[in-house]
């Protein structure tokens, strides 16, 4: 079956197959055998013909994982939670801390109407204050961080109530 | 050679505190660090012979408490304090503080430490000295005849605002016939910003690099240079890469540069490893300041001349000479440091935070990684965000520049996002390549900065990856009969 992975806000689509003794990934029309061994430190991923070392971590549903050099994050899109997130609350309903940081001030509250482009959240980080602003109308259902919070970067710091109608 | 203490306590965290550990156990000397609970599983915990826990309201004002520092070298029996670099290293009342306790400040004199850091009197007393300063005019020297002598520093010129601070209120001048207007505008903009319109005007150098020099001296009023590190490539007044040679230097301006340097520390009666900072543009260099305690930067002067700059430290401080003379410092090679942050180089340099899932190290011929985390601990945004400083060393600069590379790539550390690929890019570029760097060179070249589109076979690499490792993907290609997954295959 044909699952989902998250890499830098982009969605990619593989299905992985298991025959003639080995694992077969297709990702778009191309189908490449892929293999995964580990012995302690780096691991040997291949991929088509070519073996190359890995390193990866996996934290619940996110895989980090440094290839060829670089670092990246891969979150599992779990089909049915996927599917739950699609057909109700969407991601866009929450609010994200952009860089990690302190919350100067809280300026809405549960069930107040904003408007595009109100401020939600007054937060601090490297010493310069960022207003966080509403990405479209709506009402605010949570407010996740109070005054003098600190956060992570990506921590959700306002839910807005599904919008209707759409 | 007896060891100069038998314990010494060290008032600092990260990396630091790792490499200051690593001197103490060759010499065979007792460590003891000080730590704040958010460090409990930082590797200079795990390393050091004993760990004394402080407290603080935030984890950086513990160590910033000088009574439970200086408590906790008492109770341990520590005969030193190493202060390594930023907290209290430069700090008047602490190393007094600590002279009183009857405890050795592995650093200068308290007179040293309040001369250069008073920016105003250490630029006086440098001047006084015959060394060179930046042309400069103080409106409170004489308020009445400022336009005039603002004009004789010539152009371009920097107006500052006395009280000021952040960049807020600064102009370039480049046509002297608007400085009298421009000096208005200063003035108004100071009394907005900090209510008080006095200013000062120095010359300003174009696209200045940045150039120090390590000094090292001793009680017995010995002074030697270890020669320079040019520390231009930096982002928000905040050094990334610094390296010896520099390669802006002519051999005749390398010599200049370093006997100015070991010049100002003698003048100042100097003991300690300390750092004297230039601009230099266009063929000429100023003094800007003195740094009294180890640099961040130091392990590029240890790579080329093979000192150990934290050994001289405690012997000078345990009151004895200078292992070495000028003579016997010579450069082998060139060196170069990355510091590696916990930040979003594309995001603007915005720090990043996680846990420490996994460390993949670089290791070979030339490579020192100075690393202040272990996996399992948190990066938080209570502490600066420098996590590592690698360094690497080679023949020449072209072979430094090369392992760097190969180090860069395979530094990973997952679990927080760091600069490292940011850092082997702006390795790789040609300009960098060239050594034709300047403190705004990051800001000039802001492509660096951006992340390029991944390789589609490196894409493939991190799906295949991804994919064997989350079980729900695993299962279902297991459980799909041989049949129905080729037959998958083919399917949209």
């Amino acid at each position: 079956m044909r699952h989902l992975f998250k890499l830098d806000n982009q969605e990619h689509a593989v299905w992985l197959t298991w025959r003639d003794g080995r694992y077969f990934l297709l990702i778009g029309d191309s189908e490449q055998p892929v293999a995964l061994e580990g012995a302690g430190g780096r691991d040997r991923l291949t991929v088509g013909n070519v073996t190359v070392p890995v390193l990866a971590a996996v934290d619940g549903d996110d895989i980090h994982i440094h290839v060829d050099g670089i670092t990246r994050t891969l979150r599992y899109l779990d089909p049915i939670r996927h599917y739950a997130a699609h057909s109700g609350a969407s991601v866009d309903d929450v609010i994200l801390a952009p860089m990690p940081g302190t919350v100067v001030q809280a300026i809405v509250s549960p069930g107040q109407a904003v408007a595009r482009g109100d401020t939600l959240v007054v937060i601090e980080s490297m010493k310069l204050e960022t207003a966080i602003k509403s990405p479209r109308d709506g009402v605010v259902e949570t407010v996740h961080v109070s005054t003098g919070m600190t956060f992570d970067r990506s921590a959700p710091l306002v839910t807005l109530a599904p919008a209707t109608g759409a | 050679m007896t060891k100069p203490f038998s314990r010494v306590l060290i008032a600092n965290r990260g990396e630091i505190a790792v490499r200051i550990i690593r001197t103490l156990r060759r010499l065979g000397i007792d460590s003891v660090v000080v730590f704040h609970e958010a460090d409990r599983a930082s590797p200079a915990v795990q390393q050091a012979d004993q760990a004394v826990e402080i407290k603080g309201s935030t984890p950086v004002a513990a160590y910033l408490d000088a009574e439970q520092i200086i408590a906790a070298a008492k109770s341990t029996g520590s005969e030193a304090i190493h202060p390594g670099y930023g907290f209290l290293s430069e700090n008047t009342a602490f190393a007094r503080a600590v002279a009183d306790a009857g405890i050795v400040f592995v650093g200068p004199t308290p007179d040293a430490i309040e001369l250069m850091g008073d920016k105003i009197r250490a630029r006086a007393f440098v001047e006084s000295h015959g060394f060179p300063v930046a042309p400069s005019a103080i409106e409170d020297d004489d308020p009445s005849t400022f336009n005039e002598r603002a004009r004789a520093v010539g152009a371009p010129l920097l107006i500052k605002p006395s009280a000021g601070g952040g960049g807020k209120g600064m102009r370039i001048v480049r046509d002297l016939s608007l400085l009298d207007e421009e000096i208005e505008r200063a003035r108004s903009e100071g009394q907005r910003y900090f209510g008080d319109g006095r200013l000062y005007v120095e010359r300003y150098v174009e696209n200045p690099r940045h150039i120090e020099v390590q000094v090292m001296g001793d009680a017995h009023g010995n002074v030697i240079h270890l020669f320079e590190r040019e520390c231009s490539v930096q982002r928000r007044f905040q050094k990334i890469v610094e390296e010896t040679p520099s390669p802006a230097l002519t051999p005749e301006l390398r010599v200049r540069i370093c006997e100015t340097a070991a010049g100002i520390a003698r003048a100042a009666g100097y003991r300690n490893a300390g750092t004297v900072e230039f601009i230099y543009g266009n063929g000429e260099f100023y003094f800007l300041e003195m740094n009294t305690r180890l640099q961040v930067e130091h392990p590029v002067t240890e790579m080329v001349t093979g000192i150990d700059l934290v050994a001289e430290q405690l012997s000078v401080a345990a009151g004895r000479p200078l292992s070495v003379s000028q003579a016997d410092v010579a450069v082998t090679g060139h060196a170069i440091e990355y510091r590696i942050y916990a930040e979003s180089p594309a995001q603007g340099f915005t720090p990043t935070t996680g846990r420490v899932l996994r460390l993949g190290l670089p290791e070979g011929d030339g490579i020192r990684l100075d690393l202040g985390i272990a996996e399992g601990q948190r990066v938080t945004s209570a502490f600066d965000p420098m996590l590592a400083k690698l360094v690497v060393h080679g023949a020449d600069r072209a072979e430094a520049i090369a392992r760097a590379d190969r180090a860069l790539a395979d530094f990973a550390l997952l679990g927080c996002e760091t600069n490292a690929e940011f850092l082997r890019r702006l390795n790789a570029d040609e300009a960098f390549g060239r050594g034709d760097v300047h403190t705004g060179f990051l800001d000039a070249n802001p492509q660096i900065a951006a992340e390029p589109e991944l390789e589609p076979a490196t894409l493939a690499r991190l799906l295949a990856t991804a994919s064997l490792l989350t079980r729900p993907v695993r299962d279902a290609a297991d459980a799909v009969p041989e049949l129905h997954a080729a037959m998958g295959a083919w399917r949209n």
